[in-house]
């Protein structure tokens, strides 16, 4: 296996990975950066965020107000003093994107405007049309691209991490092009993979964004928390799930059931469709199963309408979703009403890490989706994601390049390389019985259907049954293409895998959760249960399953009190 | 959970294994439903029928850019393409052109990166003005300017479709796009260092308008170009063969370096009528710089005026009062110089009355029809081969006489994917008995184009292999056929270059469409 070494490896070039990237390069011009991803950076699922990021930045708002919003969003879960730490340094993160050229919508006196969004009680969401995450992205891999010591692997994929005495060491990569693995070795690795929800069928996410990271990590001994918290985004287009953005509720646009009614005043009569998303996506659900959702070709669904807001306004902030709407919806929302649902959206769980992006891993840091500080607890605001990337990018991205300066490489032993190699190898060998798609499809069906919005104990323990069983029948899937050079059925085989895996840890945390707070909505068990569950769920990888433990969550300034909207 | 099957459609698949460095051609049925994307259709073939098939593909909204791959000849966004809007029962799905292919649909995106990444993606300015600890203020209107710039998703699209980009030198429209979006950026401070990347390369481009046509997001890629061609026009920063023809054209009104006095020359014993003698006809034969001056072409505009006098057209030229139409020079960014030939011609097109104008060169054509001043006059134009597929269709013109030649027509950029003038030459050349007209892989609005717009035809300085002529006239010699058509002078100037540089002039001969009519009658 060929050998390399760099100072910092950053798996992922998402937003996350890329401001990591940036901040590790300020930190030392003479760093060694690499950075992994499985597609071209640009091509990240980070491109996809629309609505906004979200930053205190002007008088009225307060950096308290961002951060109560915050904390209740979160239904308490959230760490307070996470919190705090996050809400301050956003505002920095906007700047600098600014300086560096993204195209943030203007005020006509020509400063960054802000547009109000759900679960926040100011408009705080800094935008670039319906193109918000599309923009940071490029205007940060332009940052990124200007520094000699940032090496960019585009197109390889990670497959493991190396870890050594609880001290990362070193990760596996299969270079796609080529097919050939290679083991890299270094001082620091910033794991920033992204979210995992492409285990459900109806899902606003990417293809490729499969949470390899958090399986990675999660094999490799770090604790994944809360993955029972799985946001549900109340508008998912129908039929393919593409995000159509919470921004278009921020303009104005408002939710209609089968009879015509703005249902949302029934549930949350002060923030109406503003509400925070754990909140809208139930209405809905509610509204669905209680036989008021309208009917369509795809089954039930709600009604996004924005018609009232004219083609002008529609054209100059919602561009985006109005060419997405006609294009994969067949509806021209300047004319008729968006048939949504709720879609999976974002993981508040992943990689445990703490304010300064650690994991339990020496040498090991998490930033973005893939990781849980915790700053979402259990449901995160809209904008609050592009901006926990930027801030945390930074820390991972600092604190990576402190650790790199003060530690020396490690040799990795030839025998965990020849295992990983074995792993591979076995995988791509197999010649069983079962379809990649087969497995793929139904893990999405099991999760759709019963570890969804609304759950139940008896139905996520047979879901857990299931998903274990699909694991089973994965050890027996025919790999049909052998081939070396980018063989995407191969590569289909190793994201199943890791979301198998990812798939089993999100259910089996959430049923010991018998409480409803924020994202998990248990029917059996409907009331937040500060008592007991007033804590965060960590889950490790043992042969037999995830094996849980809890962890108290930090409260500073706001106990929790009823969570009223 | 989902709507009926419309349709079923074949796929058949262009192929690369890498392994055995094999291509092939793979055809699957899909069934379609409504709405069904390409790129649903590719991953039912994955999923279903043949796990071994490779593509990229990610957010399947149209904004990574990941799934670009040419469709029946034409590059698009397979996740952004309704498989039924296409209106086929068969398809054709190959990689996107100009990047080697890595495995099936998948090509090696890096010679399209490394271009982009010569320019500078984020903003100039001062080290002290960046250090400001808020953001700089940018009113609405000055977003506005370059906004749609900004839509770009780097899915090379436009590369894959570009002629200039078969010589790696050529940034690429993209880059030179990006590049641009930053110039016209009020909180940018680059633009001396901004041209730098781009001086010895954008020349290259043709104008073709390919980009911006294959664009998904619909990014004036084109246009763009010609204002980076502006800049560095007014900077002073181009080439001498630029330079060249611009001053040719300040000198003598013409890019020909010939004087203007010399301009009826070709005419000689053809009895044509001229402005100012003439002050009114019924059409006004815009006959062209290139037809004009170069010899070759002469014999082109001979022909025409040998058919108007056949056909008894009441018709008259400027005369020596014609001068460029400033098509070229337009695109070669010189704006000043245009204004002035463009208010020039105007003029003399009110002196002269005349139902309509006839012009040989398309590029005469597009300006007359597109560009401000002369769309504010609304200009009655058509291109000769409009004006003859109506003699022809009215039976004033028969061509009767057999002409037994293997033929393909090549679609001049500025007719064809700027026009959408398609048709009317085909039309005369299948009313010509004995022509046997075949179609090139490449056709109609995938037409490749032939290397000569934007001035390029004066300025070519690429090795020949790199010329998009070249390129063409293999694709033609692949075909089969005895015959290259064309319906613009530029053309038959770059690929006859192409035809003697690939020394094949006993293979096949480059005709103007003119020509082949005058064999017919």
């Amino acid at each position: 296996m060929e050998k390399c070494n760099h100072d910092i490896i950053i798996v992922g070039a998402g937003l996350a990975g890329l401001r990591a990237a940036v901040a590790a390069a300020e930190v030392g011009n003479k760093l060694d950066i690499a950075v992994f991803s499985k597609h071209h950076p640009l091509r990240s699922h980070s491109v996809c965020a629309q609505g906004g990021t979200a930053a205190v930045m002007h008088e009225k708002d307060s950096f308290d107000l961002h951060a109560f919003d915050t904390v209740k969003g979160a239904d308490y879960l959230a760490d307070q003093d996470a919190v705090e730490f996050f809400v301050r340094r956003a505002p920095k993160e906007i700047v600098l994107t600014e300086h560096w050229g993204c195209p943030w919508s203007r005020t006509p006196d020509g400063k960054m405007n802000q547009r109000p969004f759900g679960g926040h009680t100011q408009p705080r969401a800094c935008f670039a049309a319906d193109m918000t995450g599309f923009h940071e992205m490029h205007a940060i891999y332009g940052k990124a691209t200007t520094y000699s010591n940032i090496k960019f692997y585009d197109e390889w994929f990670v497959t493991s991490l190396i870890v050594e005495n609880n001290t990362a060491i070193g990760l596996t990569a299969i270079e796609m092009t080529t097919g050939k693995l290679h083991a890299f070795t270094a001082k620091a690795i910033v794991m920033a993979t992204g979210g995992h929800e492409r285990i459900y069928e109806f899902t606003t996410f990417s293809h490729t964004t499969t949470g390899d990271g958090m399986a990675i990590a999660y094999r490799a001994g770090v604790p994944l928390e809360d993955m029972e918290f799985v946001q549900f985004h109340p508008t998912g287009l129908i039929p393919s799930g593409v995000l159509i953005t919470e921004g278009a509720r921020g303009e104005g646009g408002y939710l209609i059931n089968a009879n015509g009614e703005r249902f949302m005043k029934r549930y949350a009569p002060e923030r109406m469709e503003l509400a925070p998303r754990d909140v809208i996506s139930r209405a809905e659900q509610t509204e669905i199963l209680e036989g008021r959702g309208l009917q369509g070709p795809y089954g039930p669904y709600i009604a996004l309408n924005l018609t009232h807001l004219g083609e002008e306004k529609i054209n100059e902030r919602l561009p985006l979703i109005r060419d997405v709407a006609i294009k994969l919806g067949g509806v021209d929302p300047v004319k008729e009403p968006i048939p949504i649902r709720p879609a999976a959206h974002y993981s508040m769980g992943g990689i445990r890490i703490n304010v300064k992006t650690e994991t339990p891993i020496a040498g090991l840091y998490a930033a973005g989706e893939c990781s849980c500080i915790s700053v979402h607890g259990a449901n995160r605001l809209g904008t609050n994601s592009t901006a926990d990337c930027l801030v945390f990018g930074v820390v991972a991205g600092e604190e990576a390049a402190r650790r790199a300066l003060s530690t020396s490489l490690r040799e990795v032993s030839k025998e965990k390389l020849l295992a990983e190699e074995n792993r591979i190898a076995e995988i791509l060998n197999r010649e069983g019985s079962e379809r990649i798609s087969v497995i793929r499809d139904q893990m999405r069906r099991i999760m759709n259907e019963k570890v969804w919005i609304y759950r139940r104990g008896d139905q996520l323990e047979s879901a857990l049954k299931e998903i274990r069983e699909l694991r089973k029948r994965f050890k027996d899937i025919k790999i049909e293409d052998k081939g070396k050079s980018f063989n995407t059925g191969f590569f289909s085989a190793l994201q199943l895998d890791f979301m198998l895996e990812l798939a089993e840890v999100t259910v089996a945390s959430a049923i010991p959760r018998t409480e409803s707070r924020g994202a998990h909505s248990r029917l059996d068990y409907p009331k937040r249960d500060d008592q007991n569950w007033l804590k965060h769920t960590l889950a490790y990888c043992t042969k037999d399953g995830p094996r849980l433990e809890y962890i108290p969550v930090t409260v500073t300034k706001w106990p929790p009190v009823a969570r009223k909207y | 959970m989902s709507t009926k099957v419309e349709k079923i459609v074949e796929f058949k698949i262009s192929r690369f294994d890498p392994e055995s460095k094999k291509h092939y051609v793979s055809t699957y049925k899909v069934p379609i439903r409504k709405g069904t994307t390409i790129l649903e259709a590719l991953l039912y073939i994955k999923d279903n029928l043949d796990e071994s098939l490779s593509f990229r593909h990610s957010c399947r909204m149209g904004i990574c850019g990941s799934c670009g791959v040419n469709v029946n000849g034409k590059p698009m966004l397979a996740c952004y393409t309704q498989v039924l809007h296409l209106d086929a029962d068969s398809l054709l799905i190959e990689p996107l052109a100009n990047m080697p292919v890595i495995k099936d649909l998948v090509v090696d995106i890096q010679p399209f990166f490394d271009a982009y990444k010569k320019t500078k993606t984020i903003l100039i300015k001062p080290e002290e003005a960046l250090q400001k600890p808020t953001e700089f203020i940018q009113m609405p209107a000055e977003l506005k300017k370059f906004w749609d710039l900004t839509l770009c998703t780097k899915c090379s699209i436009c590369y894959s479709a570009c002629p200039a980009a078969i010589d790696e030198r050529f940034l690429g429209p993209a880059a030179l796009t990006a590049n641009y979006r930053f110039v016209i950026d009020s909180r940018d401070e680059g633009c001396p260092e901004r041209l730098k990347p781009m001086e010895d390369n954008i020349w290259l481009c043709t104008q073709c308008n390919s980009c911006t046509l294959f664009c998904p997001k619909l990014v004036s890629c084109a246009n763009s170009i010609v204002e980076d061609h502006s800049l560095l026009v007014e900077a002073g920063n181009i080439p001498r063969t630029v330079k060249d023809v611009l001053e040719s054209v300040y000198k003598y009104h013409n890019p020909m370096a010939t004087h203007q006095s010399k301009r009826m020359d070709w005419a000689e014993g053809l009895n044509v009528k001229t402005f100012p003698e003439i002050t009114s006809a019924d059409v006004l034969f815009f006959v062209c710089c290139s037809a004009v001056y170069d010899l070759r072409n002469r014999e082109v505009a001979r022909i025409m005026a040998s058919i108007f006098n056949k056909m008894g057209v009441n018709y008259a030229t400027l005369g020596t009062e014609e001068w460029c139409c400033g098509d070229h020079v337009l695109r070669m960014g010189e704006k000043g110089m245009f204004e002035e030939l463009a208010q020039h011609n105007i003029g003399t097109f009110t002196k002269l009355k005349a139902e309509k104008i006839v012009t040989l060169s398309p590029h005469c054509y597009n300006t007359f029809k597109n560009d401000t001043p002369y769309v504010d006059e609304k200009l009655n134009v058509q291109h000769y081969t409009q004006f003859l597929a109506e003699a022809i269709q009215q039976g004033k013109i028969k061509p009767s006489k057999p002409v037994k030649k293997k033929v393909a027509y090549h679609d001049p950029c500025f007719l064809g994917k700027r026009n959408e003038i398609y048709d009317a030459p085909r039309q005369i050349l299948q009313a010509i008995s004995g022509l046997e007209l075949s179609e090139m892989k490449r056709t109609r609005e995938s037409s490749f184009c032939c290397g000569g717009g934007a001035g390029r035809v004066w300025t070519e300085e690429a090795l020949p292999e790199k010329r998009p002529c070249v390129d063409r006239i293999k694709e033609a010699l692949e075909l089969g056929v005895d015959t290259i058509a064309v319906a613009c002078p530029f053309c038959v100037t770059t690929l006859e270059d192409a035809v003697k540089v690939l020394d094949v002039e006993n293979k096949i001969a480059v005709k103007d469409v003119l020509e082949l009519l005058r064999e017919a009658i």
